[in-house]
């Protein structure tokens, strides 16, 4: 059945309002990758054998990822008008005492991770409440790891069901499409997203709406809006966490942009590394084209438009646009160079708009709350959230969302919890193959686009990993050259043998067979790969190398004069 | 064409994207890029045979040459390295006795290394086939192997 | 026209000129590896750089992308240019020692020594610099595409599907016309044309009948009337003089001079 008007949508509604409340028992099993590799499925498999004896009333369904990946596996257990309780560390042989507890109408204490009253997702007039009770379990907002988020990308993650787009719906999901189709401004579209201040959430930051406006601006018989879920920074997840948990927010996002910039198809290029992000990103496009949210005449509206998958097939460089253009081409992912910007001549020569997952993510939030709303909250040049990766040498890890302008100190500390076995914290590497390492006294700079950008790192995706004494900066930056070394596409000399080049030198360094002059070398090199390099990647590849310089020369100097690792991490050191 | 190639390319032809995706379901299908289905498909699609080579030896996720019955991705993303990733792969590498990229003598195992699956809070992570080993450890090698060995 | 200011001084361009064919026009000695006019702007060799002061994105950039716009100010040689190109040049020094050019220009900027290690993995051995031009050429302008790019990062090389011998390949020869650096070797026999370079593909030579001379491949000559259906039916039977005339006329056809 087609949605055409509000009314229609509140039906749909209605029935998700009745999945998420059932009025009985639901059991939600938090189903993303991290999940699944914690051992989610086999909790999942044992509760559908065993429910069906002892709660055979019970409801069993899957949820996406709550973010806090170092306790999965997550368990959400619903009662009638009580709070959702959320379980973690909840393995296959913990079921049965679970479902003990559980078909009493009681709780299993020692597995109980926190409570949530109610959702605030930012979509609905007024969040939806669970339930009162459990005074004496925790509320989510009162954790040390969710105190300071302030989830708006990850507004409903690990609470509804990825797999149901009724449940999508029922916590204000498309209504935000039928506002503006109705409202039927492209323009206007275009208008809120400039003034929101959103910025890429890829890595470069640019501004979504001038990429937005300069598309809608033009006239041509194709256009194109490209989602880059190509996610290729080691250590970095946030999209894969994003589009298997909430897949809709995205389709949804997508479709927003699309009639903004008068876009004729929508691509979403996702890397091959991430089968359940297709998995669940297929079914909720035959779920959206089921309801008339893609397709012909979408909404009653006279926007006709649809989404395909295209898969990646391993390369890094393909996370940069004009390669992710060449590559949807039929082309090995070579980037070209710009100007032509792919908003002006991208895909096959047409305006073309690449957006990444978690930029197109913000935006029906920020139709449903007014781009005002969203300007507040953040810093001064960024607007919004971040969502990270916080992982490494912390206690606490997993996806982490703050507002811009949280402090790495908080993030790291109030969040993280800080190092692990009371180690000391060193440094936190930010931006991944293309960021930097920034020292742990610099813990007080606050994160967004420009700070970052200043202290030698860069916001990058996200990717935030954290390391402690037991990592060695100089391993760690020849770890991240010996990536971009091997992912380099080999059309432009300063990244093919540039890189190669200060691979041998950091190679020799922790080989104990350094000198100083390579050190100063190393550096010159870097340099001229930054200043020459065609694309974005051989250009920020050099900032690991010249940030961990500025910061831990000390490091290298003790690899180099002592033939020593204080680490302890290089081998021929030891 | 042989029907299971033909299939692929009607599929997709015409397509934006259509090679690309066309590449990929041949790679799942074959488990590798046969010569004679990158001709057929040249052919079919009116694309030069050098086109498709060149992407066939530039994307990691293409390879030539048939892979193992058994796949195993060591995944060597920052968390997971940091986490000792490298030592976990030398132990397979040694015990499989082959280098990664490549495949056992009897075709059983490919070891190989890949960057980045995104559980980097279960690092260090192995891929397996369609499955993923969180928190691996060098001990848990020669268990990991002995459970595909022989099986299908 | 627009007016757009190199170093200060004003310029005079046309609305479709990228910023090196304007320089080009105005006799500045720019480098250039992968530029050529037939071909599309490709931006590998980074030889071109000049900086943006004023009027686009600002910082170094290749002048053979860069359209032209009113109001652009660019600076050429500025110290990190000069410093960019010097290492640049060491670098091509490593890739393809064997190459005179490479030397030659090289050494025109004060380069004469590399820090730079030369792994040869190149087909064409230690003369290819990767500029694309000979891929570019049979690709996009010749629509043949013998051969391509394989392989990726330091293992980047040029060379045909599998490494075999091209029955694509026509012979025509245009890959080595346009190569910078020397890299592309074919040796003409009285019958047969080797493109060594191409895994030794072997092209049949058609013979004028009088003069014994090759006046093309068989392969060049079943293209021409593929492109050309209005030539004079048979090629072969032409004197040296006749064959200047007719690819006088072929040029015309074709609508270059």
């Amino acid at each position: 059945m087609k949605i055409r008007t509000f009314f229609d949508l509140e039906r749909i509604r209605a029935k998700g309002i009745s999945f998420l409340f059932p009025g009985k028992l639901k059991i939600s099993v938090g189903m993303g990758s991290c999940g699944i590799a914690a051992g989610a499925d086999a909790v999942y498999e044992k509760l559908s054998e065993t429910m069906k004896t002892v709660v055979p009333e019970g409801i069993l369904n899957k949820t996406g990822c709550l973010g806090f990946c170092g306790e999965e596996p997550f368990v959400n257990v619903s009662m009638p008008h009580k709070p959702l309780v959320i379980y973690h560390r909840l393995l296959e042989r913990d079921v049965p005492e679970l479902l003990e507890h559980v078909m009493r109408g009681e709780h299993y204490r020692q597995k109980v991770f926190c409570k949530m009253d109610i959702l605030e997702n930012f979509m609905l007039p007024k969040a939806l409440r669970f339930g009162d009770g459990y005074p004496d379990f925790p509320s989510i907002h009162d954790t040390p790891f969710y105190s300071k988020q302030k989830r708006i990308v990850l507004r409903e993650s690990g609470v509804i069901d990825p797999e149901s787009i009724e449940e999508y719906i029922a916590v204000g999901g498309y209504a935000s499409l039928l506002r503006v189709l109705e409202n039927g401004s492209s323009e206007a579209v275009v208008k809120v997203i400039q003034n929101s201040g959103l910025r890429g959430r890829g890595g470069a930051g640019f501004s979504t709406g001038v990429k937005w406006d300069i598309a809608h601006k033009l006239t041509s018989d194709l256009k194109y809006i490209i989602c880059n879920s190509d996610e290729g920074n080691p250590g970095a997840y946030m999209n894969r966490g994003e589009v298997e948990s909430d897949p809709h927010m995205l389709i949804e996002g997508m479709i927003i942009g699309g009639f903004g910039i008068g876009a004729t198809d929508g691509i979403v290029y996702v890397r091959t590394e991430y089968p359940l992000v297709v998995e669940r990103l297929r079914q909720a496009l035959e779920q959206a084209r089921y309801y008339g949210f893609l397709g012909k005449n979408i909404c009653n509206s006279s926007f006709s438009f649809d989404i395909h998958i295209i898969c990646g097939a391993g390369s890094f460089v393909c996370g940069e646009e004009t390669a992710l253009i060449a590559s949807v081409e039929g082309f090995p992912g070579r980037p070209r160079p710009r100007p032509p910007f792919p908003s002006e001549n991208g895909l096959a020569g047409k305006p073309t708009v690449v957006n990444n997952v978690e930029t197109l993510c913000n935006v029906p939030v920020i139709f449903a709350k007014g781009a005002k709303w969203y300007s507040s909250i953040g810093s001064e040049s960024s607007k919004g959230t971040k969502v990270f990766s916080l992982v490494g040498d912390v206690k606490h890890t997993g996806l982490v969302e703050v507002p811009m302008g949280t402090t790495l100190k908080e993030i790291i500390y109030d969040i993280g919890g800080g190092g692990i076995d009371g180690r000391k914290i060193k440094a936190v590497q930010i931006g991944g193959p293309s960021g930097g390492c920034i020292p742990s006294h610099l813990f007080d700079l606050p994160v967004d686009y420009e700070s970052l950008q200043g202290s030698g790192a860069i916001m990058g995706s996200g990717g935030m990993v954290v390391l402690d004494e037991q990592s060695c900066i100089v391993d760690v930056t020849k770890y991240f050259l010996a990536f971009t070394c091997g992912e380099s596409c080999g059309k432009c000399i300063p990244c093919r043998r540039g890189l190669e080049h200060m691979l041998y030198i950091l190679d020799a360094i922790c080989d104990g067979r350094g000198s100083m002059e390579q050190l100063a070398e190393l550096m010159e090199v870097a340099e001229i790969v930054r200043i020459t390099s065609l694309c974005g990647m051989g250009q920020a590849a050099p900032n690991q190398v010249i940030s961990t310089i500025r910061y831990f020369k000390d490091e290298y100097e003790v690899h180099i004069k002592e033939r020593k690792c204080p680490a302890g991490v290089c081998k021929s050191l030891l | 064409m042989d029907k299971k190639t033909s299939d692929i390319v009607l599929r997709y032809k015409g397509q934006v994207g259509g090679l690309l995706c066309i590449l990929n379901e041949v790679q799942e299908t074959f488990g590798y890029l046969p010569k004679e289905v990158l001709k057929e498909i040249a052919s079919e699609l009116a694309v030069p045979l050098s086109q498709l080579f060149s992407s066939a030896t530039f994307y990691s996720a293409f390879t030539l040459k048939q892979r193992g019955k058994h796949a195993f991705h060591i995944c060597v993303g920052t968390s997971c390295h940091i986490k000792k990733a490298p030592d976990i792969l030398d132990e397979f590498s040694r015990l499989l006795k082959v280098a990664p990229g490549n495949t056992t003598e009897n075709d059983e195992f490919s070891l190989e290394t890949v960057q980045c699956i995104g559980c980097c809070s279960l690092a260090p992570a192995i891929g397996v086939d369609r499955g993923v080993h969180g928190h691996a450890t060098v001990d848990q090698v020669p268990d990991i192997i002995k459970k595909y060995k022989g099986t299908t | 026209m627009i007016e757009l200011y190199v170093n200060g001084v004003a310029y005079q361009a046309r609305e479709e000129d990228t910023v090196l064919r304007v320089l080009q026009r105005e006799g500045f000695d720019i480098p250039t590896l992968c530029y050529h006019e037939a071909l599309k702007p490709f931006g590998a060799c980074r030889l071109c750089l000049v900086e943006v002061v004023s009027g686009g994105r600002s910082g170094i950039t290749a002048s053979c992308a860069l359209p032209v716009s009113q109001g652009l100010s660019i600076k050429l040689d500025t110290p990190d240019i000069v410093r960019a190109r010097k290492m640049l040049l060491e670098m091509y020094l490593a890739e393809a020692p064997q190459s005179q050019q490479i030397n030659e220009l090289a050494e025109k900027y004060g380069v004469t020594r590399t820090r730079f290690v030369h792994a040869d993995t190149s087909a064409s051995g230690s003369r290819c610099v990767l500029c694309g031009r000979c891929v570019r050429v049979c690709n996009e302008l010749l629509g043949l595409g013998a051969i391509n790019y394989t392989g990726r990062g330091v293992s980047t090389s040029i060379s045909t599907p599998w490494h075999e011998a091209s029955d694509v390949c026509i012979g025509c020869g245009a890959c080595a016309y346009v190569c910078p650096t020397g890299a592309i070797e074919i040796t003409d026999l009285p019958d047969l044309r080797i493109m060594e370079t191409w895994q030794r593909t072997a092209l049949i030579i058609r013979n004028c009948k009088e003069t014994k001379q090759g006046i093309a491949t068989e392969k060049g000559i079943d293209l021409l009337y593929k492109l050309l259906p209005d030539l004079p039916v048979y090629l072969g039977e032409l004197s040296a003089e006749a064959r200047r005339t007719f690819i006088a006329t072929g040029m015309k056809l074709l609508n270059r001079t």
